[in-house]
């Protein structure tokens, strides 16, 4: 084969997406889908980078190949959900992932929070990814099939990350001393921002009448709050308090600095060199 | 005595089994309580079979590395996870390997074709006489 004749990587790699035809889908529909599935996909996308920065430093050297491992499914995660949205905006998964400027992301600001220490890493993860077991559970009954496909699928995947991080959550909350202390902090720190995963979506009541979600994101976030809460009161952390999603919890028109580092971190490759097919 | 490691008596060398599984050595009571030996079935109906070793400390977070390092690409259908304090090691050779000829212990160790021809020989007789009554 020529180098000439060869695919690009992205080309010869296929996302694990059901085919579908878009035009099923009213277009003030479609475009309320992919506004939700850009959130979704930044996320994803911005936890899984900031967890791969564990690789190589990670406490112990098994926990290092699974926190990789885990940040990685994260990322794979992301690739659907890019995908899905620019086949149904007629756009590009790369140039969504890698040439969309800082202030153009809608990730949740819980994921702004830089990597700080092993505990603040456990507590930032654990509250995305039990946030976003009730985003997606809202999304298992979606009317647009595709999507409900896909969810089932993934939902499998983060069934095994939640015992993982739950393991580590109770893990750091029955020892005493630093580790309880670093624990506590990491939630003070991080607890205020924990909401802004169910910050409302700007065209959410369409997303509900054609019945893609299943409920409001302030009805989502107060099942989060009980669920959530309950295994922070069984381990006798502190609670979380605070009752709805702040409606610019996804805004980033300034971005926060640890945020526009970390885009500086994972665009420096795209950057590089305009256009090249990798 | 429960995971007793039976020792060698009568060799200073290492057994192949210790020199490839257990580096360190120890095993059952004494053993490192942070390392879990790991078995793995590829696909069902194949026997587990030992994929290596991970260090954790505890059974859950055994567990959770275990399915990282050796099922994150989908190459296991089942993980059996066992500490090594729990595993019996046996590799004495006065046990495994005795020094006196055993080939009688093995099918190998008769010469069985001279009989077999003989046996068959009568039972052909037997058919004939049988055929001819």
């Amino acid at each position: 084969m020529t180098a000439e004749a060869r695919l690009p990587t992205r080309q010869l790699i296929k996302p694990d997406l059901p085919a579908f035809d878009h035009a099923t889908l009213e277009p003030e529909t479609r475009a309320a889908l992919v506004e939700l599935l850009m959130t979704m996909a930044d996320d994803e996308f911005v936890v899984g980078f900031w967890d791969s920065e564990w690789t190589g430093i990670a406490p112990l050297l098994e926990e290092d190949v699974a926190f990789s491992s885990l940040a990685q499914d994260e990322i794979g995660h992301a690739r659907i959900w890019f995908e899905m949205a620019a086949q149904l905006s007629g756009d590009d998964a790369d140039r969504l992932a890698f040439h969309r400027a800082p202030e153009e992301f809608r990730h949740a600001r819980l994921l702004d929070h830089p990597r700080t220490d092993w505990a603040f890493s456990i507590v930032r993860r654990w509250l995305y990814d039990t946030a976003d077991s009730i985003r997606l559970g809202a999304l298992a009954e979606s009317s647009f099939a595709p999507l409900a496909e896909v969810v089932a699928k993934v939902r499998r995947e983060e069934r095994y990350h939640l015992m993982h991080l739950d393991a580590w959550l109770r893990r750091l909350a029955a020892q005493g001393g630093e580790p309880r202390d670093r624990l506590e902090s990491a939630l003070h720190s991080l607890a205020p921002d924990a909401l802004t995963v169910f910050a409302p979506l700007p065209a959410e009541g369409t997303l509900l009448d054609a019945r893609i979600l299943a409920a409001p994101t302030s009805e989502l976030a107060r099942r989060w709050l009980s669920e959530a809460g309950a295994v922070l009161a069984q381990l006798d952390l502190p609670r979380l308090d605070f009752a709805q999603p702040p409606a610019d919890g996804r805004d980033h028109s300034q971005p926060a600095e640890s945020f526009r580092w970390l885009w500086s971190e994972f665009t420096s490759v795209a950057r590089l060199e305009e256009g090249v097919e990798w | 005595m429960r995971g007793r490691r039976v020792s060698q008596t009568t060799s200073e060398q290492p057994s192949a089994s210790e020199g490839r599984i257990a580096p360190e050595g120890r095993l059952g009571e004494g053993a490192d309580p942070s390392v879990w030996e790991v078995f793995r079935q590829e696909k069902d109906g194949d026997p587990m079979r030992h994929a290596g070793n991970v260090r954790a400390p505890d059974r859950e977070l055994a567990m959770h590395y275990a399915r990282e390092l050796y099922s994150r690409r989908q190459e296991s259908v089942r993980l059996w996870i066992v500490a090594r304090t729990e595993i019996t090691d046996l590799s004495d050779p006065d046990l495994l390997q005795p020094p006196l000829d055993r080939s009688f212990k093995k099918p190998g160790g008769y010469v069985m074709r001279d009989k077999l021809e003989l046996a068959k020989e009568r039972a052909r007789e037997r058919a004939t006489k049988s055929s001819d009554t």
